[in-house]
């Protein structure tokens, strides 16, 4: 049995403006110290997924209207607040983008820890301040013993985030959600804390799921990738099969799309047309269609399921032997994914049906 | 790229005076340049008690019609740089040349004169955008500051603008909240081009959009710059995105340039230890890669730009100072931006051992070789340099 196990999720907002369709159906499975990558753009559910099963999500806007979330059997979205708060930190945590609104300006770290390894454990005060200098130590913060009783106003972004990582390893937890845990800090500190959360994990064994819009860092930090679109999972592969082969037309599309550092000189960058959703809009057909240059008739009216590259392939859920899924009716050709562009003979994208969407951008005029 | 090419609109009011204009020399000229921010203390008496040395003594040329790329982590200077360049800060010292004139020195309407030719595009098209003005609105601001030809044909002018930038023209009525944040930064560009500039300074301009938004900017970038013959300053912290647009790179670290180069230069032979650095650290979106490669993971943080380290900037974190047993030189003199190769630049006393280093190889390697096994789908086309599946370095 998978450590964590979510069926159907479906996470909708009511505001002012009308509901919002965050997540619109998302089933993935997490085994025990696995590292599964989230990727998406903003508004894609990725963050709100990981909210919605750490029973975080902003209240009382955010609702979970549908599906199941499992951890180790049990079903988290049953539980009272009581019971739920008894797992966080124990069996589950979360490492925000965000250090500094992530922790509490009027406390020092000291508290902030201590508090947390109390709230958990038998220990007594001393006990836990020990536990809590050696967890510093433990993530590369300097003279810990001094250090513990700063605020975290005297800490830098990437010493932040250090002692996000150290409060949320301190009770050795089954499964760590990082939600973009780097955007914030810049690349050599980014290289500093992604090492030291890959250590930490895989010494602990601790499942991984990272989440991030930055297909450089899965690269490099995830062993399989759940790619997100519009609330939905669009492609999930192991991470090296993923980047080998991307079949679903957005994998595709944010591959070209990205300046690598590895790319020849002179490669032009193929942009994906259009903007993101509006997720005020109930889905309609595969949410990827307006901006896809493979889309047919069908899309638009169609939103095909998660289903094997290979048709009739058993599904395999997690491991590295995960099986390639994607939700496309009419995925690239591999010598199309190398090129990013669709190259059958007089292959036009299907027209919108009926009016027009009120697409603001128009085609952008060739150089 | 560089080939000049008439503007499609005309300037309605003709060409600008012909006193302004050196044709010969580069567009701009930067030279020791320094921008401190006071520190005081005490709320009545302010007193001085120090300064934080944003850009601290930086020096460069761009050519017409070149891109110049400069990068950095935050607060390296590198913002403070493009900002002051169009005097949206004074200079505290040094020479900043357009077009043969010392912009340092200008003030009023002289100043003024030259600012329509140079133009910025701002990092966060969210809060760079009045949402009060409709996007037709924001586009002929500039025009009607400079009392640039009759209202109709302003409103011509901003219908062009729009359409120039890939936005329809009829949106021109809406507010900036109708609008994605790559639209908004398309009218941004829109507005930044109004009074047909010379010079942009674009200061991260992508860094706020969504990934898949990201290149259609920078494409509409390139392309502009190929229509009218832009001269850009591009300031990112995102090195792979720099070196993507730029001709040349201008690595900063704490108020200086500690090395310049050829943007393929400097991606494949750094010489500057915090360069290695900085490339090393970049996650490439390819596992196999990924899989590969040493990082060389620099320790501690940047430090204050208000208390410099002594010597050399970088010799706290320096990862090639203590493979060569901490040598006094890095501690006691400040290394000078020399010339290594043609057109490269750099400020280390040992940049000459870098090349060669293991870590060298280890960047190098990895970036050359789009290490695709074989089967691969986006194993290299025949045009690609680099033996496919060669093993690890």
């Amino acid at each position: 049995m998978a450590l964590l196990e979510i069926e159907g999720l479906v996470v909708r907002f009511r505001t002012h403006e009308g509901t919002i369709h965050a997540v619109n159906g998302v089933s993935f499975q997490v085994d025990e110290g696995e590292t599964l990558g989230l990727v998406g753009e903003s508004g894609c559910g990725k963050s709100v997924t990981s909210l919605a099963l750490m029973r975080l999500l902003p209240s009382p806007a955010g609702h979970v209207e549908g599906g199941r979330v499992r951890l180790d059997g049990t079903e988290l979205l049953d539980l009272t607040e009581a019971e739920m708060r008894d797992l966080r930190g124990r069996e589950l945590a979360m490492i925000f983008q965000d250090p500094m609104t992530s922790l509490n300006p009027v406390l020092t770290i000291a508290e902030q820890m201590v508090e947390t390894i109390r709230a958990h454990t038998q220990m007594t005060a001393e006990q836990a301040t020990a536990r809590a200098v050696e967890l510093l130590g433990m993530v590369g913060i300097p003279r810990p013993e001094t250090r513990l009783k700063a605020f975290p106003h005297e800490f830098s972004g990437g010493m932040r985030q250090r002692v996000m990582i150290a409060m949320a390893l301190a009770l050795h937890p089954r499964l760590l959600i990082a939600d973009e845990p780097t955007t914030a800090l810049d690349v050599t500190i980014q290289a500093q804390v992604l090492e030291l959360l890959r250590a930490l994990t895989a010494d602990s064994g601790t499942a991984v799921i990272l989440i991030t819009h930055d297909l450089g860092v899965v690269a490099g930090m995830t062993r399989r990738i759940n790619v997100m679109y519009a609330g939905y999972i669009v492609e999930t592969a192991p991470t090296a099969e993923l980047f080998a082969h991307p079949a679903h037309p957005y994998t595709v599309g944010l591959l070209h799309s990205i300046p690598r550092l590895d790319a020849v000189e002179g490669e032009p960058l193929i942009p994906i047309e259009g903007t993101p959703p509006d997720q005020r809009r109930a889905p309609v057909g595969c949410p990827f269609a307006p901006r896809c240059a493979w889309r047919l008739a069908a899309c638009w009216s169609t939103n095909p399921p998660l289903e094997p590259l290979v048709t009739g392939m058993p599904v395999v859920l997690t491991g590295d032997r995960a099986t390639h899924r994607i939700a496309c009716l009419n995925p690239p050709t591999p010598e199309e994914a190398a090129a990013g562009l669709p190259l059958r003979e007089g292959f036009v994208a299907a027209p919108a049906p009926g009016s027009v969407v009120d697409e603001l951008a128009i085609a952008e005029v060739p150089a | 790229m560089t080939a000049p090419q008439l503007a499609p609109a005309p300037r309605p009011d003709g060409e600008a005076p012909a006193g302004d204009r050196a044709t010969a020399g580069p567009l701009l000229r930067v030279e020791d340049l320094k921008v401190y921010f006071p520190i005081t203390e005490g709320l009545i008496l302010q007193r001085h008690i120090g300064d934080v040395r944003a850009v601290d003594g930086v020096s460069f040329e761009l050519a017409r019609g070149e891109t110049l790329g400069l990068v950095g982590e935050s607060g390296c200077g590198k913002s403070t740089t493009g900002r002051a360049l169009l005097r949206l800060y004074r200079p505290t010292a040094g020479r900043i040349e357009f077009d043969g004139h010392d912009l340092a020195a200008l003030d009023g309407g002289q100043l003024r004169r030259f600012r329509r030719r140079m133009q910025m595009i701002f990092q966060d098209p969210y809060a760079s955008l009045n949402p009060r003005m409709t996007a037709g609105g924001i586009v002929r601001e500039p025009l009607d500051i400079f009392a640039v030809g009759t209202p109709p044909e302003r409103r011509e002018r901003v219908r062009d603008l729009l359409a120039t930038v890939g936005l329809d023209p009829d949106f021109a009525d809406r507010y900036p909240h109708e609008f994605s944040g790559g639209q908004r930064q398309r009218i941004g560009v829109a507005r930044a081009l109004a009074l047909n500039p010379e010079l942009i300074v674009a200061d991260e301009p992508i860094s706020a959009l969504d990934v898949s938004i990201q290149a259609q900017i920078i494409n509409l970038l390139e392309r502009l710059q190929g229509q009218f013959g832009l001269t850009y300053l591009f300031i990112a912290h995102d090195l792979s995105v720099v070196r993507h647009i730029s001709d040349r790179i201008a690595v900063m670290y704490l108020g200086r340039i500690v090395e310049v180069a050829a943007a393929r230069e400097l991606n494949e032979r750094p010489l500057h230890p915090y360069t290695v650095a900085l490339l090393s650290a970049i996650p490439v979106p390819d596992p196999v890669i990924e899989g590969r490669r040493r990082r060389i993971i620099l320790t501690g943080d940047v430090p204050s730009p208000a208390n410099p380290p002594s010597g050399c900037r970088f010799h706290t974190r320096c990862w090639l100072r203590e493979r060569l047993g901490n040598p006094e030189e890095c501690v006691t003199q400040d290394p000078a931006l020399r010339p290594l190769a043609s057109g490269h630049q750099v400020a280390c006393h040992f940049a000459e051992r870098v090349d060669g280093s293991v870590e060298q190889v280890q960047v190098a390697a990895a970036l050359l070789r789009r290490a695709a096994p074989v089967d691969s789908t986006r194993a290299a086309p025949p045009d690609r340099p680099g033996p496919a599946g060669a093993p690890p370095g």
